[in-house]
């Protein structure tokens, strides 16, 4: 894949929408409108909530991130993400054991990464279509998997981990903070990180590579089935329970969130910075139509619109 | 550098073969340490081929290649990058979004005692690397935002890391200014001092003399001679370069007279690159489009028949104005047979009838209903009559010869009633029987009154097949050559920077 | 060099691999058929073969629409969306003045406008297709929630029902439907000069446009086209449900898709037909169905969807390394 370098003097990276500054005036500019129109909005009590409601998304958002760099796209996040939270709430209430319901909800997870991840690096198979497929595959077994179980009411010690606090932050700050670090760290500082970046950018670069170049891309979607995994942690002790469909739509929200942070499907440009200020611009956007009454549908729809919106502006700008 | 020093690098007697072609035949080359040698010849002289076997891309089969006088095997990228060698390919292998130092160091990045990359150690050795060079780049710049001089100067920089004592560089100011292209000549003189080798492929006559310190000339895969730049004069390089025993199979025939001017191509710049491009092709006529590679031949086929956006001029085809898009080319009856016909001139998938009749269709089918009948009868009519082999029209394109391919690209624009048709490196990747073949049809073409425009860099073909010549160079127009100036001698003259 | 490749076609000369592809996939239809008339006894009826034609019929008509999407280059995710907010819209429509004309007219107008929508996102703002298709379908959907608000729509003109759960002369009327699409289809695919140019552009588009095919219109056009199948469907599918809601279709794309890819269409573009997509259609039913009868529950169907476009994707991807493509 050639690239044709841009002149020294256009290289002015806050030009497009979809970039780290776009981001940032869009979560100011969101703010901005909900502390106007949604009474309640700026209140503490609001704020923490938008801040917690995030974290889940972050979980999900940051692998996202890393398998868009690669060029690739993972539609079956919610679907999996779902059943593992009725996997860990079966699995919980059945054996009594907080530790085996995670293992079983992380087992799960990834092995719908390993299995994506296998498919599209060994047999170079679309990944949009790929993962379309283990959606299906994952919505229906979410749905056989809560038949007449018993999927809510977990133990104390699992809701802790939503409602708790360690230090004065909520527990899942801390995870989703530690999930960031982690992966920040795998992204910007191993070699891992930069054959991540060299996959979308320019595989070329990668040429004495050879196997090693598919097993990262491998690494990449497994990668997404830990963070699936822990999400599905948060998600159950959130809703108190496991639900086949509950997280149905939230791998758009963090495609959505990766695209508006910067990271751009092609190319192999963008980054975490980007995608946490996605996040929060989504959250924002949801919590602030939220507090206006309007129905999650509208909510989905108008996300949908800012990304096309913003893939709009970017094709206007960048190509032009 | 005495003459009896053991040179850095020696290949001997190389020879390598491909299915039905010799690419090389017993090419030997020495590089002495801090010389920078140029590598000249024809296009399909066996430069690339040669500078492949090189960097261990391809496995030589007969001859040796020897290090510090030491016979050594290159069988992969890897054994060629222990050797020390290193090609600055033109397509340059950097990922736009890591840092230049983290280019410089891609896969091989300094590690700290967590097994973490060590940022601050691979800038500093990026500095260095670049410093050897008298370079003063930001190493924490994102390589997308350079420019194409500056990203080729990454690329070198990543050889010298890995310790490159052999630099194998492929024309590298096809795309420089001239700015530029001085500090990368500064590059050079600094690498020479380090006492790295260099081989330079080029076409340019002021870069071999000012540059060089010895030339060898390859042609038609065979070694012809290594001269001392000093010693030689660009007309005998351009000598050595091109006479040839040429295989004088196909005939001109007898040609009509040329009739009306089908082509007009008044001052057309375009957003491909090409500046300020005026030419006719009459019908009748066989016109030429000679010039180096990267000249702007493809840009100028691409501009004509509106495949490329026109910034300026205009084109005319019998005296109508052309639109800037294919479909309207092909109505008033215009073909382009282009470079890559797997890429762009077939769809692989489909079968010989599909692709013979595509671009044909709305000739052949007024009311757009398709019938498959007549379809498949066309069909085997254009197979005879251009003598494709193929088991029958519905065979998959994809499984013919490559002659046979290109028989039905043309065959597609015979059924569209094509009137001008413009060749691009017809015969490329065709063997000698089916090459002459193609000669004949071209010829059959314009005996009927079409008219041919032919992008071409063999030059002996140039001269055999054509009625007169353009020659382009750096996508601007370097002149015209007429019948009895139609040498190849005349044509590599005017397409290099010389006379 | 390689003229007399071994092409396998040339073993039976009358049969072009298409046709091969087209019985093998009849051959599995009827494998499928004879197994499950001897593990449920309930299959076989009349009753049941009848309502299999029906459903089919019905993801025929979203699948058709896809298929020449998918045949020219592109993809279309928002096909299930799409009927769901056109059969509100005619529900309203419907339910508001009476009329049943009005209503079709409204459903099949807004899948037009959407699939335009799809096809000016893809061809004029070179948005890539998987995620313009794929934003189109949570916008819709979040619109189509918006618009019902919880509630849902029903009791309609049996005129109307008949469109989805009628019969004419013995047979459902949808099948009818599905019969005057795989015939227009087929015709518009096969035996004009802008089918050719479809399968052309989806083979190979640069070529194609290089031949003077043009390129933006032909793919604008199918994208229109799946919309209108999408409408069409959209139709039938609240005709038979007799009622519209919010989440209604929701399982519809991944249907139609799989329906696609059983039916032998290459995702990468220029090969498939409708017939194929007819007999996928065909066996995704029958295979749903089958589950069925055999009290198999309702919540494996996603996963066998998934899992069969999974495999069908594999299977034409190492069918084309196989071909060299």
């Amino acid at each position: 894949m050639n690239f044709v370098a841009v002149d020294a003097d256009k290289s002015a990276p806050g030009r497009r929408f979809g970039s780290v500054s776009g981001a940032a005036w869009l979560l100011l500019g969101l703010c901005a409108v909900f502390s106007v129109l949604a009474p309640g909005f700026l209140s503490g009590a609001n704020l923490v909530n938008v801040l917690l409601q995030a974290t889940i998304l972050l979980l999900l958002a940051l692998p996202m991130t890393l398998i868009i760099l690669t060029e690739g796209l993972d539609l079956s996040m919610g679907a999996v993400l779902s059943l593992c939270t009725v996997v860990l709430a079966v699995v919980q209430i059945d054996s009594g054991s907080i530790v085996l319901g995670l293992t079983a909800a992380l087992a799960v997870a990834i092995a719908f990464g390993l299995f994506n991840g296998l498919l599209i690096a060994a047999f170079d198979l679309p990944p949009f279509v790929v993962t379309l497929g283990t959606l299906g595959a994952a919505q229906g077994l979410a749905l056989v998997a809560a038949e007449g179980r018993t999927t809510m009411g977990v133990a104390e010690g699992l809701r802790w981990f939503w409602d708790g606090s360690w230090l004065g932050l909520p527990v899942p700050l801390w995870l989703a903070a530690f999930t960031w670090a982690v992966i920040h760290v795998l992204l910007y500082h191993t070699r891992f990180g930069a054959r991540v970046f060299a996959l979308g950018g320019n595989r070329e670069a990668l040429r004495f590579g050879g196997i090693t170049v598919k097993w990262s891309l491998l690494w990449v979607y497994v990668l997404g089935g830990v963070c699936v995994g822990l999400a599905s942690l948060l998600l159950t002790a959130r809703v108190n329970g496991g639900h086949p469909t509950v997280a149905i739509g939230l791998e758009f929200d963090a495609i959505a969130a990766v695209a508006v942070g910067g990271t751009a499907f092609e190319r192999g440009k963008g980054g975490l910075t980007g995608t946490v200020l996605g996040v929060l611009a989504v959250g924002v956007m949801r919590n602030g139509l939220n507090l206006l009454s309007m129905p999650s549908s509208v909510q989905v729809a108008a996300v949908g619109a800012v990304v096309i919106i913003a893939l709009w502006i970017d094709a206007a700008r960048g190509k032009a | 550098m005495t003459a009896t020093a053991i040179p850095l690098l020696e290949l001997r007697g190389i020879t390598k073969r491909f299915p039905g072609v010799l690419a090389l035949d017993d090419v030997s080359l020495t590089l002495h340490a801090g010389e920078v040698h140029m590598l000249m010849g024809e296009n399909g002289a066996g430069k690339s081929t040669l500078m492949k076997v090189l960097c261990g891309a391809y496995t030589a089969d007969a001859g040796q290649i020897l290090a510090d006088g030491q016979p050594v095997r290159v069988r992969h990228a890897a054994d060629a990058r222990a050797l020390g060698v290193a090609v600055i390919f033109q397509e340059y292998s950097l990922v736009p979004h890591l840092s230049i130092a983290h280019n410089i160091f891609l896969g091989r990045e300094p590690l700290n005692r967590l097994g973490l990359i060590d940022h601050a150690r691979m800038h500093a050795q990026a500095r260095a690397v670049l410093a050897r060079l008298n370079l003063d780049l930001d190493t924490q710049r994102e390589v997308q935002g350079l420019g194409v001089a500056q990203q080729q100067m990454v690329e070198i920089a990543k050889a010298l890391s890995q310790n490159a004592r052999v630099l194998v560089l492929d024309e590298p100011t096809a795309a420089l200014s001239d700015r530029e292209t001085q500090c990368l000549f500064e590059v050079i003189g600094e690498l020479r001092r380090q006492g790295v080798a260099m081989v330079y492929i080029s076409h340019r006559m002021d870069e071999v003399f000012s540059l060089g310190d010895r030339v060898t000339v390859l042609r038609d895969g065979k070694y012809v001679a290594t001269l001392r730049a000093g010693d030689a004069t660009p007309d005998e390089l351009v000598t050595l370069m091109v006479g040839r025993k040429v295989d004088m199979s196909y005939h001109r025939g007898e040609r009509p007279a040329p009739g009306e001017c089908l082509l007009e191509v008044r001052g057309v710049s375009a957003v491909n690159g090409i500046r300020d491009v005026s030419l006719k092709v009459h019908a009748g006529e066989i016109v030429g489009l000679s010039g180096l590679v990267g000249s702007g031949r493809t840009e100028v086929a691409r501009a004509i028949f509106g495949a490329d956006k026109l910034t300026a001029g205009e084109v005319r085809f019998a005296g109508q104005p052309l639109r800037s898009s294919p479909t309207h080319a092909r109505q008033l009856g215009l073909g382009l047979i282009p470079e890559s016909r797997k890429q762009q001139g077939l769809a692989l998938m489909r079968t010989v009838c599909d692709n013979l009749l595509l671009a044909g269709l709305k000739r052949l089918f007024p009311s757009n209903l398709y019938q498959p009948g007549r379809g498949h009868a066309e069909g085997r009519r254009r197979i005879a009559q251009l003598r494709i082999a193929t088991p029958g029209p519905r065979t998959p394109v994809q499984s013919l010869s490559g002659g046979n391919q290109q028989k039905v690209v043309i065959g597609k624009w015979l059924v569209a009633g094509t009137r001008l048709f413009i060749f691009d490196e017809p015969t490329r990747g065709i063997d000698v029987g089916a090459k002459e073949e193609i000669f004949r049809l071209i010829d059959e073409l314009v005996r009927q009154g079409c008219a041919v425009l032919m992008i071409s860099s063999e030059l002996g073909e140039v001269v055999r097949v054509c009625d007169r010549a353009y020659v382009m160079k750096e996508r601007a127009l370097a002149g015209e050559l007429g019948r009895e100036q139609l040498t190849e001698a005349n044509l590599l003259r005017l397409a290099m920077h010389h006379g | 060099m390689n003229v007399l490749a071994q092409n396998p076609g040339l073993a039976l000369p009358h049969l072009s691999p298409e046709q091969r592809a087209v019985l093998l996939r009849l051959a599995v239809l009827g494998l499928l058929g004879l197994a499950l008339s001897l593990a449920a006894p309930a299959f076989l009826t009349s009753g049941n073969l009848l309502n299999v034609l029906r459903q089919a019929s019905l993801m025929f008509l979203l699948a058709s629409g896809l298929t020449l999407v998918i045949l020219c280059g592109g993809l279309d995710l928002s096909i299930g969306a799409n009927v769901a907010l056109s059969a509100c819209l005619a529900a309203t429509a419907i339910k508001g003045t009476g009329s049943i004309a009005l209503g079709c007219a409204v459903g099949a107008g807004y899948g037009l406008f959407i699939g335009l929508l799809n096809g000016l996102m893809v061809t004029a703002l070179r948005i890539p297709p998987f995620i313009a298709t794929y934003g189109m379908l949570w916008i819709l959907h979040g619109v189509t929630y918006w618009y019902m608000n919880g509630e849902t729509i029903h009791g309609f003109p049996p005129e109307f029902r008949m469109l989805g759960s009628g019969y004419l002369a013995a047979v459902p009327v949808p099948v009818y439907l599905m019969l005057g699409v795989l015939l227009a289809g087929t015709v518009l695919t096969q035996y004009t000069t802008w089918g050719q140019e479809i399968y052309a552009t989806g083979a190979n588009t640069e070529a194609a446009a290089l031949s003077g095919v043009p390129v933006f219109s032909r793919r604008l056009a199918v994208y229109a086209f799946s919309g209108l199948m999408a409408g069409l469907a959209s139709l039938v599918f609240l005709a038979r449900l007799n009622s519209a809601e919010g989440d209604m279709g929701e399982s519809l794309t991944l249907q139609a898709i799989a329906a696609v890819l059983i039916g032998g269409t290459s995702l990468f573009g220029g090969t498939g037909t409708l017939v194929g997509t007819l007999i996928g259609a065909l066996i995704l039913t029958v295979v749903l169905n089958g589950m069925n009868q055999l009290g198999i529950s309702a919540n494996w169907q996603p996963f066998i969807t998934g899992v069969i476009v999974i495999l069908s994707v594999l299977s034409d991807a190492l069918t084309r390394k196989r071909q060299g493509g």
